[in-house]
């Protein structure tokens, strides 16, 4: 090669590949937001239960204002005595398949869903029947108030005995009605999701999507390399962003706090062979102390970098939680009191002990997770001084499953726009359920309020009930009763996107594991040229 | 040749000792098999699911049965289900290790060549600048945690600089046959040197050590009393008798590579067999744990037999005696 | 150039690394709150007059950190260490009393070293669940076999000496033979080989805490200092990860350096 042709080519070569670039970021847009379903896309295992289920349709979806809209269903209507719901689907829905979704496949999803035994709950639901190629009815055993969560975040699948229908294999090959459609799943590595052509809704600007599901610092390193079009962020980490990146916040009722395990330890196991109980977080005056001494404006500050705000139950600031469940000020002569009261007597190594027992257990999170990391560590360093020893103990979800989570403190998220989550984190029906009220938190109280809550007739009848689980004067869930959780922060969900990207108004996010952000994606668009 | 077939014998021998060694560290360790193999599937199984599990794999049975019953699964090809990667064990190794092998191929030529030419430049000529240069290099990298060393590259190269990816196997977005070579070579670079550093190391200090014997030794001496030039007497003789003993030591290096791509992997998030066999012990993966240690072990063993053929053929005194 | 006898560089070297050792130990008796202690005002802030090497995501000292958790290696090094050459002194002896013995210690020698080393530490620490111990214990049991191999063979050359067929022929037993002849003999091979293997123990005990096995998170173990700062490369918080591995170069050198020196020595 002459000294000339050589920078030409790789001139040539260079604006090639730019050319490339550019083209392809036009037709496919990159996500780093985390999230990947270890179950697969399956709506019956727990797939899309935030909300928006890529693959498929609901029959509602949530509007910008709560209200329920038509998604699947575009006619809807609650019998007189609260049992029936009747649905009218749309007639141009159709499987990525082109076949068409019917009444038939909708009552399929719900009868198999109540059986399934996956994360959704629908052990309120008697029968799902199609009575036309377009109707369908949900009839229950009782009524209650949260089965409109359901017709709003069940994804829709095929039915088993139609071609393509549902089977063992459906998690990694979802077909469904959504507005796009798997192409390709590499486990552990990325999504690569297309168009559905027969999607019923808008068109979605981007053909093509590739989810990237590496972990925290990969996303990080390619969200800085300007690799990818939107990364998910933790907050602490939210401090720089680089030159052609913006930050895009988005408001959620996204939480983080400390579970405590209620019940003492009796040598009991659960199903999965998990041991149940602890000693310490057992006893009232710990629980209530832990939550009086944390210091949760420090936390926001130095967990989420100033992104969220304190958190003083499951659903601060949400219809079904009472305002007045709060702490002004962290107050650790009023917890020493506590615990001195409680029997709990300081030795000279700085730690409680209780009849011989120290006031010391492991305060569990997920070892991928930066934001729960810092909670741990700050928390468990404000503890301190009062004589009680959190220790940090960072592990993987599996591991937490087998041997920790019933056992250990564990720092959890939850966040929903349904009150039935109070529901699962608090009923004894749920104890020991997956990762719902995990602690074992029984209180006969507390379950009264909430099944009156269920069956009233209407949401503000129902969320007085919901509150007074929380406190009725006597007992409750919340930090004036058993103070079974110490919940920590309210977040709000950071993403570094690219400038051109613009993403619309985003909702307020429910705990998704990074999905929720995609609730209006068929609203993005990339203005740039 | 008897001695082959012996050597090989004693192969199996190892590998049947690493396979029994392997499964006894299971066994004591803290996880429930049946919860091993169920993965995150632990919290929704019946306890008759649990049970039924249980009866099929054996896991009911005292140790020695079920090592048996292991040893037959894995001679008729089922190395079990990894839960971490939901497939089968075979195939996520196979899978994996085809990424790995270009990293590790890659690294280990690079560092057999350039520990070698490295080596031979110090050993001519001792205490010249260059030998004085090349072996604090080497001293240096040998001490040097890889991992670290691999951090500090992608904070210079990939952060500050900007001449390499940050990290994976090829980038975000595309299918894994659509990935271009060039693109696969850009991802390579990086892992490829820094991996490759710490073998260079080792092969440099001890070509260099056989170079300055080879020099003091009678052959040299002969050629310098006859006027030839020390770069001269290097290349004829040195490489001759500096060459076997690095490519022996490049192929017993095996090993050290093996758990240097480990490090490497996890720090540029490649998704080669390194990343699998953290996954596969953080997550309590036992089959897919298991697995690996076979397959390692059987290429490390391989390797370590290539090595002692070699040395015997250098050396035909050490193949008498211990080894 | 006149190089300085070889007994007195090792002084040297042995006097500098007690020194660093020793200070290094007394740090921890008199640092004990600082490692742990979070300055939520000058979190991540960089190395400066007031901040040392700078700070952390919690604002911890790293200074303190890092020393912590070099002294934790030091301890983990020493323990695996010293574990490590009582198995490989005992194997090597036990190999010496008979044919069938010695093939068998042979063999769980080849075994051990056919598997790479940081996969038999990962195996080795995931069968004892984790924690310091299981780490100690796993770096032991992977590093013992090479040094195993060297004493098998400094003792069969014994073996043949004079002295050793006199002692037989006078009727004492193996047993005797072993502890009075053989293993005196071997005390200075176990020594050096033991300060050889401490370098490679805390290098192969920072991996595995920087892979996730062992340690608590956070236990400012060097590993677990530089897998935290993997997190926060990309912000440009370079110190991070910078020191920590620089002073862990620099101990491992040191060892190195007294080692080298040592058997020139003796």
């Amino acid at each position: 090669m002459t000294k000339a042709t050589r920078p030409i080519l790789l001139g040539i070569a260079l604006s090639c590949l730019a050319a490339i670039s550019t083209a392809q970021a036009k037709d496919q847009l990159i996500l780093a937001i985390g999230g990947e379903p270890e179950q697969g896309f399956d709506p019956l295992l727990g797939w899309g239960q935030y909300g928006n289920p890529l693959f498929q349709s609901t029959l509602l979806s949530r509007g910008q204002d709560f209200t329920p809209q038509p998604e699947l269903a575009t006619k809807w209507s609650l019998s007189e005595d609260r049992l029936t719901w009747t649905l009218t689907l749309r007639g141009d829905a159709r499987f990525a398949d082109g076949t068409p979704v019917t009444a038939d496949d909708v009552a399929y999803t719900f009868n198999t869903a109540a059986k399934a035994g996956g994360r959704a709950d629908l052990s309120a639901l008697a029968e799902a029947t199609a009575i036309d190629e377009q109707t369908v009815t949900l009839r229950l055993h009782a009524p209650r108030i949260t089965f409109i969560d359901q017709l709003l975040t069940l994804g829709i699948v095929p039915h088993a005995e139609r071609e393509n229908g549902y089977s063992e294999q459906y998690g990694r090959h979802p077909l469904g009605s959504g507005p796009y459609q798997l192409v390709e799943w590499q486990e552990g590595e990325q999504l690569i999701v297309e168009r559905n052509p027969y999607f019923y809704g808008p068109t979605p600007d981007f053909e093509r999507l590739v989810f990237l599901f590496t972990g925290e610092d990969a996303t990080l390193s390619a969200a800085h390399a300007g690799q990818v079009d939107i990364a998910a962020i933790p907050p602490a980490l939210a401090a720089n962003v680089t030159t052609s990146m913006q930050r895009v916040i988005m408001e959620s009722v996204d939480n983080r706090g400390i579970l405590f395990p209620m019940q003492p330890d009796n040598g009991e196991h659960a199903a999965s062979e998990a041991p149940i109980g602890n000693d310490v977080t057992a006893d009232p005056a710990i629980r209530q102390a832990i939550n009086l001494a944390v210091d949760r404006d420090t936390l926001v500050e130095v967990a989420l970098h100033g992104f969220g705000r304190p958190a003083f139950g499951p659903a601060d600031g949400l219809p079904w939680s009472s305002d007045e469940e709060r702490i002004d000020a962290p107050d650790l002569a009023q917890a020493k009191g506590l615990l001195d009261a409680a029997g709990w007597e300081l030795h000279d190594d700085g730690l409680r002990y209780k009849e011989g027992l120290p006031a010391r257990f492991r305060l569990t999170y997920p070892s991928s997770d930066t934001t729960r990391q810092l909670l741990a560590e700050v928390s468990a360093e404000m503890v301190r001084p009062l004589g009680i020893e959190m220790q940090p103990t960072g592990r993987h979800w599996d591991d937490i499953q087998r041997h920790a989570l019933h056992q250990d403190a564990i720092l959890f998220g939850f966040g929903s726009h349904s009150p039935q989550e109070v529901y699962y984190l608090f009923h004894s029906q749920h104890a020991g359920n997956g990762y719902y009220n995990s602690g074992f938190y029984t209180n006969s109280a507390v379950d009264t309020h909430l099944d009156a809550a269920q069956a009233a007739p209407s949401s503000e009848k129902a969320n007085r009930h919901w509150q007074a689980a929380q406190w009725d004067g006597t007992t409750g869930y919340g930090l004036r009763g058993d103070a079974s959780w110490a919940w920590l922060v309210n977040l709000e969900h950071v993403y570094f996107a690219d400038t051109c990207l613009d993403v619309g108004e985003l909702g307020v996010a429910p705990h998704g594991h990074g999905w929720p952000i995609t609730a209006n994606l068929l609203e993005w668009r990339w203005v740039c040229d | 040749m008897p001695r082959i077939a012996m050597r090989l014998g004693r192969l199996a021998l190892v590998l049947l000792c690493v396979a029994l060694v392997s499964f006894g560290l299971m066994m004591l360790s803290p996880i429930d098999p049946v919860d091993a193999y169920l993965g995150p599937q632990v919290a929704q199984v019946s306890p008759e699911q649990r049970a039924l599990i249980a009866e099929r794999w054996g896991f009911d049975a005292p140790p020695a049965v079920q090592f048996g019953h292991w040893l037959r699964q894995l001679a008729s090809g089922d190395l079990g289900w990894s839960h971490v990667y939901n497939q089968p064990v075979s195939e996520v190794i196979g899978q994996r290790f085809q990424r790995s092998i270009v990293l590790l191929a890659s690294a280990w030529l690079v560092s057999a060549l350039l520990g070698f030419a490295l080596g031979v430049m110090a050993g001519a000529k001792e205490g010249s600048p260059l030998d004085k240069m090349i072996s604090t290099y080497a001293y240096l990298t040998a001490s040097t945690p890889a991992f670290w060393l691999a951090m500090l590259a992608v904070l210079l190269f990939s952060v500050t600089l900007g001449w390499a990816p940050t990290c994976c196997a090829g980038p975000a977005g595309v299918l894994d046959q659509d990935v271009t070579l060039t693109t696969r070579l850009h991802h390579l670079v990086l892992p490829v040197a820094t991996l490759a550093l710490l073998g260079i190391a080792n092969i440099t200090l001890h070509t260099r050590t056989r170079m300055l014997a080879l020099m003091r030794s009678d052959i040299a001496i002969h050629a310098f009393a006859q006027g030839a030039g020390r770069f001269d007497v290097a290349w004829r003789h040195g490489l001759r008798h500096a060459s076997l003993p690095a490519v022996t030591l490049a192929f017993a290096s095996l090993g050290e590579l093996f758990g240097g791509s480990i490090l490497i992997e996890q720090v540029f998030a490649y998704p080669g067999l390194g990343q699998a066999t953290v996954a596969a012990g953080l997550r309590s993966d036992i089959p897919l744990l298991l697995g690996i240690a076979l397959f390692t072990a059987l290429f490390v063993s391989i390797g370590n037999l290539v090595a002692d053929t070699l040395y015997g053929v250098i050396d035909p005194r050490l193949t008498t005696g211990g080894s | 150039m006149i190089t300085p006898q070889p007994r007195l560089r090792a002084m040297l070297s042995l006097s500098i690394t007690a020194v660093f050792i020793g200070g290094l130990i007394a740090s921890q008796w008199l640092l004990t709150d600082s490692v742990q202690r979070m300055q939520f005002g000058a979190r991540l802030a960089p190395p400066s007059l007031e901040h040392w090497l700078g700070t952390d995501a919690l604002g911890r000292e790293l200074w303190a950190r890092t020393l912590a958790g070099l002294a934790l290696s030091f301890w983990v090094g020493c323990l695996a260490a010293l574990l490590s050459t009582l198995i490989a002194l005992s194997l090597a002896a036990l190999a010496t009393l008979s044919a069938r013995l010695d093939a068998l210690v042979s063999l769980l020698i080849d075994t051990l070293l056919s598997v790479p080393h940081l996969i038999l530490l990962m195996l080795i620490a995931f069968a004892l669940g984790g924690g310091t111990q299981a780490v100690i214990i796993a770096v032991a049991v992977t590093h013992w076999p090479s040094l195993a191999r060297v004493l098998r063979a400094e003792l069969w050359q014994l073996r043949q000496a004079p002295y050793v067929h006199i002692s037989r022929a006078l009727g004492k037993s193996r047993w005797f033979v072993l502890h009075g002849h053989l293993l005196p003999h071997l005390l200075p091979h176990c020594l050096v080989g033991a300060l050889l293997l401490f370098p490679h123990a805390i290098l192969h005990e920072a991996a595995l805490t920087f892979l996730g096995f062992g340690l608590s998170p956070s236990q400012p173990a060097i590993g677990v200092l530089l897998a935290e700062a993997m997190r926060y490369l990309n912000g440009g918080y370079w110190w991070l990860g910078v020191f920590p591995g620089l002073g862990l170069l620099l101990m491992v050198l040191m060892f190195e350096r007294l080692s080298s020196q040592l058997r020139r020595a003796l």
